[in-house]
């Protein structure tokens, strides 16, 4: 039986799910991203210094990771040397991004999968929030009109949980998480200008001063933003995780980890970084190389050869193109399917033994909710990796404040050459983030984006390989096959931007 | 007899002119109609879109998000953050757009791919067909941010997909329905939010001949910018990160209607300039047409250096 889970909602654009359930099992699944815009069409031509405000339009929910891989691919086309002082705004533009969206995600995005929202209604505290919701919730449920209390009824059937505190505690919270991403969005807008896309990011550097108004009020915030994730965020992801324990082995990926690594402690892009680099197949890491990536179209819909390396990536779209099922690409690194962003961040950075936090915080979670690190791989894995990456982040940039030499520069002096060609590469929210430009006559020749989306979302590859989303669904158990709420739950573990996987 | 839009044009005038309560039996019956006590619902649709509007509108600062969404509106639908999802969402949208669940206004972030309806679907159908559903029951159209009004980025030069804004896709098929243009890009969330509670409290606002509330869009960024005194003076920023008026950097505040230098982003924290980055237009209906004309002229401003 052939079920479409699509239009899949609370995750950035246009995903469909088309699952095969037998006997209560998907035994097939195809990721189909429903969106195409052709960004890589319309640079073609424009200046060099539109791509990183251009490039940020991808995605509005984490542009800034666009800004800073463009940003990284321009240096490393200009030969540009950036102040110190540059790099570290980088980080912290990037770094208040990166904490807001985690909350976004666990709160917004991925809560309503396991809270029980009408938990509310039987409310008897004071808490005037809470009040407020439960009135709210009660008026609208007798109000007789179609689709009460939307947008949070209706939902989909299955099991919630049972226990009412926690229930409340966590709606409580997403209410406040929706402040809390706006006060870490301010942290970010203090340099990059606003948000979303900032306007004060820059290959070089930040346009904004380095000045210790700014800096204090950036760290008052960011306090605030660590604050919630310390006291609220991981008590509620801990007590989502005790009441959903089936979880860590539901949802694992199939292949390999891919990470590009986090936030330069030093000059370069390439200096040692927060989060190290690495691609991990079977517990053994290897050193990124980006000639290893290539990107399959046999499934997607262009009629551009297959199996391009990224400097000759090609974009013909062909829309109704036989066969093919997604705008979505396939890429591959060394023809193998990888798995991106924070379980693959966190794994990547533990078996290398690079940042001393992250194997801390990794065995005490884990010996807290009772499982071996490679259960990291799994729906609760992804979801304790990001307040993982939340929590070394938080510290770091509030250390990173403390490095910055106020009143020097924050900028280096552009020079756009008439020719050349860089990569820039980093980790967005939702993982591996690749960027390359190459210069002709002072004019964009070339620009291809490998996106974290376009590896987990990816369709088949030509070899008929599944993509990484669409191999953790494969073998899921699903109780009530024309909803699948496990099946949601796993597409939301990876937190999918499908605007940013076409683009 | 005036239709629905004339006579909330003519309502919002009257209440201006002479404060709600002072107005006419039938005047005022007419906007209860649109008031709190039926709050319209918004179904939010996306289109060729980077959700970075929908982001924005998260970042509204007083009333808050939470209140935004269910007390001075009900967002009924929108993908981001609606519990339900898949056949369930379908369901909940076509009673809606079909009018089996009563007003609504509908709102559309991002483009519609005119000349390649298969760049954006949603569910079992094409973007464009329930938009020309939706032109049928609608109260009316806000369109969220510069994709919606214009194209935007999808229809930067180039485009592939013939990405186009809602009023111009409503054109081409002879429909004629109120859309409201919300640029920028993204859209600042008090441009929106204040026009929705706008429409349910008072009734249209007074519109730019672009289609934009007045309230935000009449002036341009140039004509209120704290830097204008710099320009006036000739003190220009020759290197990027430089005090001084940008405008030798490019800067696009002298084209582009909008309110940022006083109403700034981000609850107030900042906005582009102060942040010492040129104006690159985004709330222009010309945002990033045309690829001879950069947002940068730094080599212009460094050739120009004493
Ligand atoms: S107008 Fe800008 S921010 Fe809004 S959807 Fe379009 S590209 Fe994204
Ligand atoms: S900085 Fe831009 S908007 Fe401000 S005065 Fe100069 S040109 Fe005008």
């Amino acid at each position: 039986m052939k079920i479409d889970l699509g239009p899949v909602s609370r995750i950035e654009g246009h995903l469909n799910v088309r699952t095969t359930v037998e006997n209560g099992t998907v035994i097939d699944a195809q990721c189909m991203g429903e969106m195409f815009r052709g960004f890589e069409v319309f640079l073609k031509g424009r200046d060099p210094l539109d791509a990183q405000q251009i490039t940020q339009r991808i995605c509005g929910v984490c542009p800034y990771a666009h800004a800073i891989a463009s940003s990284y691919a321009q240096e490393n086309a200009y030969g540009l040397r950036v102040p110190p002082n540059g790099r570290i705004l980088h980080n912290l533009i990037q770094g208040a991004n990166h904490l807001y969206d985690y909350l976004l995600q666990f709160y917004q995005l991925s809560a309503l999968d396991f809270v029980d929202v009408t938990a509310i209604l039987k409310y008897q505290g004071a808490d005037p929030d809470l009040v407020k919701i439960r009135n709210w919730v009660k008026a609208e449920l007798a109000s007789g009109k179609p689709y009460p209390a939307a947008p949070f009824l209706p939902r989909l059937s299955g099991r919630y949980i049972a226990n009412a505190e926690i229930n409340i505690g966590a709606l409580k919270h997403y209410v406040e998480a929706m402040e809390l991403q706006k006060k870490a969005n301010s942290a970010s807008a203090i340099f990059g200008g606003k948000f979303p896309h900032a306007t004060a990011i820059f290959p070089g550097g930040c346009t904004q001063d380095a000045r210790i108004d700014l800096i204090t009020n950036y760290q008052a915030l960011i306090q605030e933003v660590r604050n919630f994730i310390h006291s609220k965020y991981i008590p509620d992801l801990i007590a989502v995780a005790q009441a959903f324990p089936e979880y860590w082995n539901i949802g694992a990926s199939k292949g390999g980890f891919l990470s590009f690594g986090l936030m330069p402690m030093g000059p370069t892009p390439e200096s040692k970084k927060l989060f190290a680099a690495g691609a991990l197949f079977n517990g053994q890491v290897t050193p990124v190389n980006f000639e290893l990536i290539t990107e399959d179209t046999k499934y997607s819909k262009y009629s551009s050869p297959s199996g391009l390396k990224v400097r000759d990536g090609q974009l013909t779209p062909n829309p109704r193109k036989a066969g093919a099922y997604s705008w979505i690409k396939a890429p591959r690194y060394m023809g193998k399917m990888v798995e991106v962003g924070p379980a693959a961040r966190v794994l990547v950075d533990y078996y290398q033994g690079n940042n001393p936090k992250v194997k801390a915080l990794v065995k005490k979670y884990a010996g807290i909710v009772g499982i071996a690190p490679a259960k990291i791989n799994s729906v609760l894995g992804r979801h304790l990796c990001r307040a993982i990456s939340a929590v070394v982040i938080a510290d770091f940039l509030l250390d990173e404040t403390e490095r910055l030499s106020p009143g020097e520069p924050t900028m280096a002096e552009i020079k756009v050459p008439s020719s050349g060609e860089g990569f820039g590469a980093t980790e967005a929210s939702r993982g591996a983030l690749l960027h390359y430009i190459r210069i002709e006559n002072h004019k964009i020749d070339r620009y291809e984006c490998v996106v974290p989306t376009t590896w987990n979302g990816s369709p088949r590859d030509d070899k008929g390989q599944p993509g990484a989303m669409e191999s953790a669904l494969i073998g899921t158990k699903v109780k009530t096959p024309e909803e699948q709420i496990e099946s949601l739950r796993i597409v939301h573990s990876f937190d999918p931007c499908i605007a940013c996987a076409v683009h | 007899m005036l239709d629905r839009r004339n006579f909330l044009k003519l309502a919002a005038a009257l209440s201006t002119a002479f404060g709600i309560s002072n107005l006419p039996a039938p005047v005022q019956a007419a906007l209860k109609k649109i008031n709190p006590a039926t709050l319209p619902k918004i179904i939010y649709l996306q289109g060729m879109s980077c959700t970075g509007c929908s982001i924005s509108l998260l970042q509204a600062n007083a009333p808050s998000p939470a209140a935004l969404i269910t007390e001075y509106s009900q967002l009924a639908f929108h993908a981001d953050l609606s519990a339900t999802s898949g056949k369930q969402s379908l369901n909940l949208i076509n009673a809606f757009i079909s009018g089996k669940a009563g007003e609504y206004i509908l709102a559309l972030e991002g483009s519609i791919p005119d000349q390649m309806p298969e760049a954006c679907v949603i569910g079992d159908k094409p973007l464009a067909k329930y938009l020309e559903e939706a032109a049928r029951t609608m109260t009316a159209a806000v369109a969220v941010g510069t994709c919606a009004c214009d194209g935007g980025i999808p229809a930067a030069e180039g485009n592939p997909t013939g990405a186009i804004g809602l009023r111009e896709f409503y054109k081409r098929r002879n429909i004629d329905k109120l859309v409201v243009n919300i640029r920028g890009c993204s859209v600042h969330p008090d441009w929106v939010w204040h026009t929705i509670v706008h429409l349910v409290k008072v009734g249209l606002p007074e519109l730019t001949d672009g289609g934009s509330p007045k309230l935000f869009y009449a002036k341009k960024v140039h004509e209120q910018c704290p830097r204008y005194h710099d320009f006036q003076q000739e003190i220009f920023a020759r290197n990027l990160g430089e005090k001084g008026c940008l405008f030798k950097l490019g800067c696009l505040g002298p084209d582009t209607y909008a309110d940022c230098p006083t109403r700034w982003w981000n609850s107030g924290q900042n906005w582009c300039v102060d942040a010492n980055a040129p104006c690159i237009g985004c709330a222009s209906p010309n945002f990033a047409r045309q690829k001879r004309i950069p947002f940068y002229r730094l080599a212009e401003a460094a050739t120009q250096k004493i």
